[in-house]
């Protein structure tokens, strides 16, 4: 007869392997025997009888070998199926228990997926933004390479020199510390194939930059040697442009085009993915072969370090090449190398770091929930681990179903989370301030998801873990126990409990604290006087071509037409000549001097003097107040007339009467007198955040070679820039469209950035709370359920009510308390790291730690009332019955 | 009549037969086909067990050791749900099968019409 169930435990006990081909073997001896009895008892002699058995068995061995390999096949099979079977019941289970605690399993799966989606959304920014700045291969090792003053700036701005030719070739030629250079220029260009000019992007490149940026052309071939040395005429159209101007034919190559009045001859196209270093920038439509015996142009240079050469070593070689180059009186470098990561020259790089810091933290809240909630879940499960301890489940067993248990909650917290990621990247390049253009690259990237899976798994199993060994550290017969809910092990977990409650008010506090005072600088921001109105003012640029317009009279024609003209334009209520339009800054560089006055150390020969050439109605126009004097009243060059800014005039001449002083920039000691006719009020053009202090001369406008720009006050919302892109193809057809820019845009482009960071960080601050008050409302929650008797019998004593509140409120505040001190003390080392995303409020400001404190305190209080209501509803009878 | 060799793949259908009834050790499957056959099939005993496993971990049969009448230790094979319904829907084939193949080898030359299915 067959006996079930002995076996196979006995079979649990012997090793696998051994035991199915013994079995095997037995089979075949068992079989062999019985044959060899059937066959003696028909008649046949023993021995004959056993060879009979074999040779009906068929060739031993061989047949032995077969069953053999049967055998392992099956157990193979059924392993794998004993094993997915098990993994299906621990499964199924798992969903049930979670399902009995739908809420719970909810708040765990949510708080989980929050923080991985935060996280993964700014993860991504941050990968793609700061990790993968460029495009090229070994990207860890390019670096942009520029020229800075050796004396340093007075700006608060970066300085950026673009070195000349000689320099960048004495680089090339000698230096030991880059694998390659590559020099190029960037520019608008007019580009005439047939009919209208386009204005199109050109970027003057080396044909080695192509290689060095990985790619290759996908017709035609780069500039070759004799070209480069001739400085032929050949052009490379990029992708876009032969996609959109020769709609991709194959048979452009060899045609002619026209960039800037001069011909070119297409040789071939290249890849849209090649790219300057500088992203987001309009992408380049026609490459054009550099030349580098042109002394006069400034350079942009990108390059490949060496391996193991560090930024230092580098700057040091080219700074020793650009001394011995000759372009520099000996032993002076008025300008040294200034080497950088493309992920430094990223705009918004301290927003983005302080965000990554802000969503760090909103994950360590997270987690912290996340423990606490499976540690609380434990706790209230003792007694059904117990009972199936003492019913036989196996140590591991229950560990595995645990383990299984946290798995399904953080896989399904991860998908979630990938999913809200997704959707917040979205909101992020949405919300994206115009500045930060890069980021409409940026994608959920694999490391990110495969960190943030890592992530959830690794939560899993940490916090699987702590409910086993917890669960294990527990006695069954303790457990079993009636009502022994106040072991010393629930104090101790409590207290575990406690301690991540605290960590993440803490953490929520040094949130808020930051969020409140990127709010203050948002709110500073906005309510600054701008000293000027920017409301309906444009500026109206326009490039004038060498060719046509070489001389000044010339220049100066276009310039009275195109004022005349625009003057007329309905909807345009003023106009001005400005030589720097909003958004920009141009500098002269020197030692600012007041005539008759020792010179102020505070300004060196390499000072940039902040300046702008205007006409003199500019100041009206653009609502700029005149603080003392007027306007220019004589515009000639003889009268060297200037106009100072009402911030230097203030800090110079505290007690007024800057008029008729005379001021200059001086470099090795010339530099002409101008005499200060008007002081203006500080405009912040560019938008606030400027400094005012800083010394701003306004001269009358003059004569450039490269073009002119015009300021203009609409009127309402009249559209101007259709009439006023007429008017100058009117004037000349030839010339290429204008650039029209909103000065209110820029003002609030300026803005932009700050507030986008204040936003994001104030979305993470209420995430963090509301997680926190989560993670106190559990442990209020629990408490005040451990203690049902121990109130009932308070109130059944007489206890009032406002007193078993109290008792119950209290504990929440303290908690509270405790972590917004500590939150504090963090936030006071942490918000001297955004000093730099700060305006007109302190790092350590106090109405900014108050609101820390308070606000996390009525989040706690707001944690307390349904376990304080719970508490009062206590019916003393029923709480010293129970159990 | 010579002893017929065993159709393949009807191996797999005769041992599930013949556990229908009761569970069965390897020897005990080999005598019972040996007597239902009438010795008329002919058949390598370890094939017979190249069966059983086969059919083992597919799930078709389960295996117990247990205690032979004699007191010998014997490996026990069972029936599963999925066998039980195995070996009817495959009986239902084969009776199938084999009506259409003899009606084809039994019918007059022109009525042949029937098609082969399995």
């Amino acid at each position: 007869m067959i006996r079930s169930g002995i076996p196979r435990l006995f079979r649990l006990a012997v090793r696998r392997r051994d035991r199915w081909e013994r079995d095997v073997e037995d089979e075949i001896k068992l079989h062999l025997a019985l044959r060899a009895e059937q066959l003696a008892a028909q008649g046949a002699a023993p021995d004959e009888a056993y060879r009979e058995a074999v040779r009906r068995f068929g060739p031993l061995n061989e047949s032995r070998a077969r069953l053999l390999d049967a055998a392992r096949h099956r157990e193979q099979q059924m392993q794998r199926t004993e094993f997915f079977g098990d993994v299906r019941q621990d499964l199924s289970f798992a969903l049930r228990t979670l399902g009995r605690q739908k809420g719970w399993a909810a708040i765990t799966v949510l708080t989980l997926a929050l923080g991985i989606g935060a996280t993964t959304a700014v993860f991504s920014v941050v990968s793609s933004l700061l990790l993968h700045a460029v495009p090229y291969p070994a990207p860890d090792r390019v670096v942009i390479v520029e020229q800075e003053p050796s004396a340093g700036n007075n700006t608060g701005m970066h300085v950026s020199i673009t070195p000349a030719p000689p320099i960048v070739n004495a680089w090339r030629d000698g230096n030991h510390t880059f694998e390659t250079l590559e020099p190029y220029r960037s520019s608008t260009a007019a580009l005439r194939t047939n009919g209208d000019p386009a204005q199109i992007s050109a970027t003057w490149i080396l044909p080695s930059f192509v290689s060095f940026a990985g790619e290759r052309p996908i017709l035609g071939r780069l500039f070759s040697p004799a070209e480069m040395a001739s400085h032929a005429r050949v052009a490379l159209l990029s992708e876009s442009l032969w996609q959109s101007r020769y709609g991709g034919d194959q048979a452009v190559l060899g045609r002619t085009i026209t960039i800037d009045d001069s011909v070119y001859t297409v040789i071939g196209v290249l890849p849209a993915a090649l790219r300057t270093p500088s992203r987001g920038r309009t992408a380049t439509d026609a490459w054009l072969p550099l030349d580098l015996s042109n002394k006069r142009l400034g350079l942009r240079v990108v390059g490949r370090l060496r391996a193991g050469a560090t930024i230092g070593a580098a700057r040091h070689d080219l700074d020793a090449l650009s001394g011995r180059s000759g372009a520099y009186p000996p032993g002076k470098l008025p300008f040294v190398a200034r080497i950088s990561t493309p992920a430094d020259l990223v705009d918004f790089r301290e927003a983005l770091l302080m965000l990554t810091a802000a969503v760090a933290l909103v994950l360590l809240v997270a987690c912290a929930n996340v423990a606490h909630l499976m540690l609380s879940r434990t706790a209230s499960r003792h007694r059904e681990l117990a009972i199936r301890a003492a019913l036989g489940a196996g140590r591991a067993r229950l560990f595995r179903q645990l383990l299984t248990e946290s798995l399904v909650l953080a896989l399904t917290g991860a998908a979630l989370g990938v999913f809200l990621g997704w959707i917040g990247l979205e909101a992020l390049v949405a919300l994206r301030p115009p500045s930060l253009v890069e980021l409409v690259a940026a994608r959920l990237d694999h490391t990110t998801l495969f960190v943030s899976v890592a992530l959830a798994i690794a939560s899993g199993v940490a916090f699987g873990v702590i409910g086993a060994v917890q669960s294990a550290r527990h006695s069954t017969h303790e457990s079993l126990k009636a009502g022994s809910l106040a072991t010393s092990h629930s104090r101790r977990s409590d207290r575990l409990r406690s301690l991540l409650v605290v960590s993440e008010m803490a953490l929520s506090a040094t949130l808020i604290v930051g969020a409140t005072l990127l709010v203050r600088s948002v709110v500073n921001l906005q309510d600054t006087d701008l000293g000027f109105n920017p409301s309906g003012v444009y500026a109206v640029s326009v490039t004038l071509p060498k060719s046509r317009y070489a001389t000044p009279a010339a220049r100066a024609a276009f310039r009275h037409e195109l004022t005349s003209r625009l003057r007329v334009v309905p909807g345009i209520r003023d106009l001005a000549v400005a030589e720097v339009t909003p958004g920009s800054r141009s500098f002269a560089i020197g030692k600012f001097e007041v005539e008759g006055e020792a010179p102020s150390p505070a300004s060196t020969e390499t000072s940039y003097i902040d300046g702008n050439g205007v006409a003199p109605g500019y100041f009206t126009m653009m609502g700029i107040r005149l603080v003392e004097g007027t306007t220019f009243t004589d515009t000639s060059d003889a009268a060297n007339q200037v106009v100072i800014n009402a911030g230097y005039a203030r800090s110079h001449w505290p007690s007024g009467g800057a008029l008729g002083h005379r001021v200059r920039v001086a470099y090795q000691g010339n530099g002409t007198w101008k005499t200060i006719v008007g002081v203006a009020a500080d405009a912040a053009t560019g938008g606030p955040g400027s400094a005012p202090q800083a010394p701003m001369l306004y001269q009358p406008s003059g004569d450039s070679q490269y073009g002119t720009s015009v300021m203009i006050r609409t009127q309402g919302t009249a559209d101007v820039v259709t009439p006023v892109r007429a008017l100058i193809r009117s004037i000349d057809p030839q010339m290429t469209a204008p650039t029209i820019e909103s000065t209110e845009q820029i003002v609030a482009n300026s803005i932009a950035g700050p507030r986008f960071s204040m936003l994001l960080l104030t979305v993470f601050t209420l995430l963090a709370l509301v997680l926190a008050a989560v993670g106190l409302y559990g442990v209020m929650a629990y408490s005040v359920a451990q203690r049902t008797r121990e109130i009932g019998i308070r109130v059944a004593l007489g206890a009032p009510r406002g007193a078993v509140a109290r008792m119950v409120v209290a504990r929440g505040v303290i908690l509270a308390c405790i972590g917004a001190a500590l939150g504090l003390g963090g936030a006071y080392l942490g918000t001297r790291l955004i000093v730099k995303l700060l305006y007109g409020v302190a790092p350590v400001d106090a109405l900014s730690f108050t609101t820390g404190a308070v606000v996390l305190i009525l989040a706690a209080l707001a944690a307390c009332v349904v376990p304080t209501r719970r508490a009062l509803g206590v019916d003393p009878i029923r709480a010293i019955r129970a159990d | 009549m010579s002893r017929l060799p065993v159709l393949k793949g009807t191996l797999d259908l005769l041992v599930l037969r013949a556990l229908s009834w009761t569970p069965m050790h390897g020897f005990e499957i080999v005598t019972w086909l040996e007597r239902a056959a009438n010795g008329s099939l002919e058949l390598e005993d370890s094939a017979l067990y190249q069966a059983v496993y086969r059919l083992e971990e597919r799930g078709h049969l389960e295996a117990e050791w247990g205690i032979t009448e004699n007191n010998r230790r014997a490996r026990y094979y069972k029936l599963t749900v999925a066998g039980r319904a195995y070996l009817r829907s495959e009986t239902k084939n084969w009776m199938r099968y084999a009506d259409t193949v003899s009606s084809i080898l039994t019918a007059a030359k022109d009525g042949a019409s029937a098609r082969a299915t399995t």
